[in-house]
């Protein structure tokens, strides 16, 4: 059999040769980092998905399922032995367990732990302080029985361990209300002061120059942010270590990215709907309300799933302006005592306000934070790597719902206003 | 109803107007042109001056009607640049205009020989004149019935008309020379005659050259100067 | 022409019929000196213009007549797209352009007179864009979004405005059972007259089109270019075009720039048959541009 030659006939030569070592070690850089991704994924949802796994329960009301995990309060955990054998309880059981004792609670728990409720899941508890110290000394002693008819001195080796029981419900309601706050900060600042930039500002250096600063702002470190946040919102706005703080502060930090993207969106509109909405004797505002902004909102809550991202991970900003690492209320758990308001209707009507206003003042707990606390504030063991990777795990879960969520919103929206 | 003459690719619009008011002036220079030249016949027949000086009068209009034709026919082709058969009817009208200008001219010719003609007595009773007259009036009307109803074939059967014209004329000649021969008292009439006879031959001629560019503008073949006949 | 019909046929005639039928002795075309007749509705007056430093009109002066379509031709960047916004202030929304001298008059009104309501204005001097523009919403919405905007929301009225526009724009027979689907489900041609059809419904005087069909195939050309036509019984139609050859279709009137200066202006016919200036002739018989 003879070769046939043509013109076509495939030779080796060095650009081959360079053209294949290109692509392989493409390849191979790809899946290198792809690996490393997948390591990361895999290491947090082997150890954090069985605690949340681990943690369902049947219950005996609607809907008849829950999950003590994602939906108690952090507690601390109890690990002690009772007539030689070791047993491990969240604060509420251990006290329910142990009862109450004529003595003055240990020194370690300062909150008054109150009697157990009947629904351990809504009960305001005692919590751990903020600088916890574990493990605790031994409760001491008392040749007492309690009102469970426990002796004291059976529990012998009795150590706890803070946030290592219960779940991590406050974090992930304010998690939650951080990101949906934060976002819609943003959006509002930064979809206004986009549509100033590209569509209302004279071009020229001085347009220019603030483009330039806002893009930088993305660099500046969030801790920086952080300290700004607390420096003005905290202190010189006195509105405390609350949520309100803490949605400028993320917003502020993301402004940077929804204000490009949404210039970048803004610009995408096809210069031919505002000319031909001008043309017909629209004013300028008509026409960025009625034919611009509603074509680019696609695109800027596209860009803004990146910074859902971010506000949710970060936990610099809330350091100092929102986040406690453990508080005793969700923010919605407001008492207004009469005193604040005023007799009369008028009371009424100032009721919702003085909601509002002490739910946005009031700081919260945020995944990334417990976290932060859980992995490096407090002594590390084996009862808390549990909560460690269960965190990260349900953060994961909650970051990729709100991504999810925007970027369903977002199809429903380019599907309806395609162009 | 077919569309008479040529109809336009445009439906409407400023291309179809123009196109449309060409086939008008059109239309119109070929019904002067058959009417002059019927007046110039009877002009001839009945010996009535009137009509000779009718047809002197209105040949101007005639012209008149060539140059506007023009215009338009170069105003359309400058600002609307016809192709395939819009271009052909520019080509064809132009053409057909002047050949209808020039049978007007040959019926003024006509008209101006009956006039002198009616100032003596016939030499001989008008036979050939008249059928001379007859087909070359004919091939005319039908080649302006080939224009408007798109009838190509009818325009080759014109084209043979045109010799039978020829041989007519070429036969009144000998006949004619023969009188002025025999009798030069004649002599004027026999020359008014053969010139009449003459001109006949020449709006044949034109009218075979109108059914020539219909030919031409329906099935875009020209047919000039083939020999075939 | 002073033969009426009457006198000139002839019941001989086998053409007489038809030719009666077809004579028209009032025919415009025989009479062209009254197209330029019409009155002056924009006044274009000594027109410079400048785009910051650049000047892009040099001493503009012609008016543009009633009822008539005037054509802007000329090689590209020669100022016609310019000089065309000038004339409904489009031009303001770029930064840095001015009039340097002169001034426009629409019905003797001085459109950059600062007593003047750029809104008003554009109400009234509508504009067609190269490419075709509809909203991303329906074709009814398209319509009535120039409606919308000054406030009319009744529903009747707002029917019988778009039939009456896509009817204008002869579009209503292709549209009139999907009105209410997205524009941009019409094909480029149809998108183009709906963009007529918007700009016709908040009932205009003028209609400015910058190169309406640069971007269309030829068949949605000739049926823009017949709805010019059309239009041109109630509109005053000014139309850029760098084809040539559709200002000698559907323009009465042509005017010829080059580098910002107005070269000619005259009857289309002059224009394309005999212009008087030399550039002219070179660029309508393709020999620069
Ligand atoms: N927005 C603008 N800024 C600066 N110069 C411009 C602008 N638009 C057009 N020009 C200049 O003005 C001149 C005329 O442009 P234009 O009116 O668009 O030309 P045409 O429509 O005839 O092609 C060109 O030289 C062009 O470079
Ligand atoms: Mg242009």
């Amino acid at each position: 059999m003879t070769a046939r030659t043509h013109p076509f006939q495939r030779k080796a030569n060095l650009a081959s040769f360079q053209e294949r070592v290109v692509f392989w070690s493409l390849r191979a850089f790809t899946y290198i980092i792809l690996l490393f991704g997948v390591c990361i994924f895999s290491i947090i949802i082997i150890k954090g998905a069985p605690t949340v796994f681990d943690s369902f329960r049947v219950t005996g009301s609607f809907p008849f399922i829950s999950n003590d995990f994602l939906f108690t309060k952090p507690q601390t955990l109890h690990v002690f032995k009772y007539k030689g054998e070791i047993k491990q309880m969240a604060a509420d059981d251990y006290y329910a367990f142990v009862g109450q004792t004529p003595a003055p609670p240990p020194a370690e728990i300062p909150t008054t732990p109150p009697a157990p409720a009947p629904d351990a899941n809504a009960a305001p508890s005692g919590v751990a302080p903020v600088a916890p110290v574990a493990p605790a000394p031994p409760a001491i002693p008392v040749p007492i029985l309690t009102t469970t008819g426990i002796n004291p001195d059976d529990i012998t080796e009795h150590e706890t361990y803070s946030y290592a029981a219960g779940g991590i419900w406050p974090q992930i309601v304010g998690t939650v209300l951080l990101v949906i706050g934060s976002m819609t900060v943003a959006l509002i600042l930064g979809i206004f002061s986009a549509v100033y930039l590209s569509e209302y500002s004279k071009q020229g250096p001085f347009i220019s120059a603030i483009r330039l600063a806002i893009v930088n702002l993305a660099g500046v470190p969030s801790i920086v942010f952080g300290l700004f946040g607390f420096g003005i919102f905290v202190l010189a706005f006195g509105w405390n270590v609350s949520l309100m703080a803490g949605w400028f502060t993320l917003a502020f930090m993301i402004l940077p990215v929804i204000i490009t993207a949404s210039e970048e969106s803004l610009r995408a509109v096809p210069q031919g709907f505002r000319q031909g909405s001008l043309a017909l004797g629209a004013t300028k505002w008509q026409t960025i309300w009625q034919n611009v902004l509603p074509y680019a909102l696609p695109g800027i809550l596209t860009s803004s799933v990146l910074g859902i991202a971010r506000v949710a991970g970060e936990t610099a900003p809330i350091l100092f302006t929102a986040a406690y690492a453990t508080s005793d209320k969700l923010p919605w758990e407001i008492t207004i005592t009469p005193d604040r308001l005023s007799s009369g209707a008028l009371g009424y009507l100032e009721y919702p306000f003085l909601w509002i206003h002490d739910f946005v003042f009031h700081g919260v707990n945020a995944l990334p934070y417990h976290i932060y606390v859980v992995s490096s504030k407090i002594p590390q063991n084996e009862y808390t790597e549990r909560v460690q990777y269960g965190t990260a795990f349900v953060f994961l879960g909650v970051v990729m719902t709100i991504a999810l969520a925007s970027i369903l919103l977002r199809t429903r929206l380019r599907n309806r206003l395609k162009w | 109803m077919p569309t008479p003459v040529h109809s336009s690719s445009y439906s409407n619009g400023p291309a179809a107007e123009q196109i449309g008011k060409i086939r008008e002036t059109l239309l119109l220079m070929a019904s002067l042109t058959d009417r002059n030249l019927s007046l110039a016949l009877r002009s001839l027949v009945e010996r009535d001056d009137k009509l000779s000086d009718a047809v002197e009068a209105e040949d101007s209009q005639l012209d008149e009607l060539e140059v506007s034709l023009d215009e338009l026919v170069i105003n359309h082709m400058a600002t609307h640049a016809p192709v395939a058969t819009d271009c052909r009817f520019m080509l064809v009208a132009s053409k057909i205009s002047s050949n209808l200008e020039r049978i007007g001219d040959q019926a003024v010719s006509i008209a101006r020989r009956a006039r002198e003609l009616n100032k003596e007595p016939l030499l001989k009773p008008l036979i050939d004149i008249p059928r001379m007259a007859q087909i070359a009036a004919g091939m005319l009307r039908d080649s302006i019935s080939a224009l408007i109803d798109r009838k190509a074939e009818m325009a080759q059967e014109i084209i043979r008309r045109d010799k039978e014209v020829d041989a007519i004329n070429k036969q009144l000649a000998r006949e004619l020379t023969s009188f002025m021969l025999e009798d030069p008292s004649t002599i004027t009439r026999a020359l008014n005659l053969t010139l009449v006879a003459r001109s006949l031959e020449r709006i044949a001629d034109h009218c075979k050259n109108i059914a020539e560019e219909v030919y031409y503008l329906y099935q875009a073949r020209d047919i000039r100067h083939e020999r075939k006949a | 022409m002073s033969t009426s019909p009457t006198t000139i046929m002839d019941e001989t005639t086998p053409t007489a019929q038809s030719v009666e039928v077809v004579m028209n002795p009032a025919s415009p075309a025989l009479d062209k000196s009254s197209r330029f007749n019409a009155p002056t509705i924009i006044d274009i007056d000594n027109v410079d213009f400048y785009y910051g430093q650049s000047k892009a009109l040099h001493g503009i002066n012609f008016p543009i007549k009633e009822k008539l379509v005037t054509a802007f031709i000329g090689p590209s960047g020669c100022g016609k797209s310019t000089l065309l916004r000038c004339l409904n202030r489009m031009n303001d929304l770029v930064d840095g352009t001015r009039i340097g001298a002169g001034s426009i008059k629409i019905s003797g009104v001085d459109i950059y007179d600062p007593s003047v309501d750029v809104i008003e204005l554009r109400k009234r001097v509508g504009m067609v864009f190269q490419k075709s523009n509809p909203f991303p919403k329906s074709i009814y919405e398209n319509i009535v979004y120039g409606l919308r905007l000054q406030g009319i929301n009744q529903k009747a009225r707002l029917d019988e405005t778009v039939e009456r526009s896509l009817r204008g724009a002869a579009l209503w027979d292709e549209v009139r059972d999907r009105l209410h689907t997205s524009a941009l489900g019409l094909s480029g041609g149809q998108q183009q007259r709906l963009c007529i059809a918007r700009a016709i419904a908040v009932e205009p005087e003028i209609i400015l089109m910058d190169e309406p069909c640069s971007a269309l195939d030829p068949i949605a050309t000739v049926k823009v270019e017949e709805l010019i036509h059309q239009l041109k019984q109630n509109y005053t139609i000014v139309i850029v075009t760098h084809n040539m050859q559709q200002a000698g279709r559907c323009s009465d009137i042509t005017a010829f720039f080059y580098m910002g200066r107005l070269i000619e202006i005259d009857t289309t016919e002059k224009i394309f048959t005999n212009p008087s200036q030399r550039q002219t002739e070179d660029y309508i018989s393709g020999r620069f541009g």
